[in-house]
């Protein structure tokens, strides 16, 4: 389930980039996504993450967890901030 | 320039204006000064700011900028690579700054719907070679420049001659694939390489110095396809803001001695945030 805010202990906050907003309408840049872990849910990867939010994944090429660098097959946890990034080399 | 009456008939003194600030000189005082001693006005200018005497057009950079790097910005070469949405800014802003020598390549021309955003793109310069219009911009401000135009692709055979004396290169470019081409000349030249990205209200700068490939590292798959679709849809707010952190960060790291290595910027103007991420390998 996603919710535009505000970040709980039970939730993680996700932030597109350009083009990837367009996957998730009335997505809000100021305040991102929310999303609530099921209770006993732990962890998932990034994948797993963008995926539940209807993400194409072969569209997502950065991915920064707390803002540091991971990976699709990273784990996300309760509380993090992950942001998710297309490709970007306009010029 | 210190020398007594008889060995300089035309003494610095004469050209300069008291400010509260301290003493500067006019660009013609230097022009003039400049032909008098036959020599280049960035000499003039370079031996002024040694003895804290500023020209005019960059007294207002006091305070954010000492004489002694403006002295080091007046003597480096940057190649801009590419000059259409964020290589018009930062060519400029390079020029408002003070460095000394441009050379600004890009293979295209300009065209109507280029008028958004590109910083030297005017309806009279439509179909001129946009190289060659930034050339005249960067030169309407800053005649004393030394600014070489090519009208070429940045290709694997012209690298390594474009690269020659080049102290920094911005990679402006529009295209992923071409991007990581230059990174890896750049780093095989021991030039470092202020790189920036844009697509629709955001940026992304980034300026590691340590000679590792931070493109390679933030987009490790090899086919990141060209995306020369995706620069279009931006506009001029968000190509001057990502050029202005550019020049930013090559300021911080030449005037300030700062190290951003690892650090990817992301500017969001549809917030608006600047928000600092860091990159991974290496760390």
């Amino acid at each position: 389930m996603s919710r535009a805010g505000p970040l709980l202990p039970m939730s993680v906050q996700i932030k597109l980039s350009t083009t990837l907003r367009d996957c998730v309408p009335g997505y809000v840049p100021e305040t991102g996504l929310f999303i609530d872990l099921a209770e006993g849910e732990a962890t998932l990867t990034a994948g797993e993450l963008a995926q539940r939010i209807g993400l194409p994944l072969e569209e997502i090429k950065i991915v920064m967890i707390n803002s540091r660098q991971n990976d699709l097959a990273s784990p996300v946890r309760n509380g993090d901030r992950v942001a998710y990034f297309p490709a970007v080399g306009g010029g | 320039m210190n020398g007594s009456a008889e060995q300089s008939p035309a003494p610095a003194g004469d050209f300069l204006k008291k400010t509260p600030d301290g003493p500067v000189i006019s660009a013609d005082g230097i022009r003039r000064l400049a032909l008098i001693r036959k020599c280049r006005e960035r000499e003039v200018m370079t031996e002024l700011l040694r003895q804290d005497i500023w020209p005019e057009r960059f007294s207002r950079c006091r305070g954010t900028l000492s004489a002694q790097s403006l002295v080091r910005l007046l003597s480096i070469k940057v190649l801009v690579a590419g000059c259409g949405g964020l290589g018009g800014y930062v060519a400029e802003f390079l020029a408002r700054t003070g460095v000394g020598a441009l050379t600004l390549c890009d293979p295209d021309s300009f065209e109507e719907s280029n008028l958004n955003r590109q910083r030297f793109c005017t309806e009279r310069t439509l179909g001129m070679a946009k190289a060659e219009a930034c050339r005249n911009g960067i030169l309407d401000i800053a005649s004393y420049m030394d600014v070489t135009v090519h009208i070429e692709a940045l290709d694997e055979k012209n690298l390594p001659v474009l690269l020659s004396g080049v102290d920094v290169v911005m990679d402006c470019l529009d295209s992923l694939a071409r991007k990581k081409m230059l990174e890896t000349a750049a780093a095989h030249a021991g030039v470092p390489c202020v790189q920036g990205s844009v697509a629709r209200n955001e940026g992304l700068v980034f300026f590691d110095g340590s000679r590792r490939l931070p493109f390679s590292i933030i987009y490790p798959d090899e086919e990141t396809g060209n995306l020369e679709g995706a620069s279009m849809h931006t506009h001029a707010v968000t190509a001057a803001g990502t050029a202005a952190l550019m020049v930013s960060l090559l300021l911080r790291r030449l005037c300030h001695d700062k190290n951003d290595d690892g650090r990817l910027f992301h500017l969001d103007l549809s917030v608006p945030e600047l928000e600092t991420l860091c990159f991974s390998a290496g760390d």
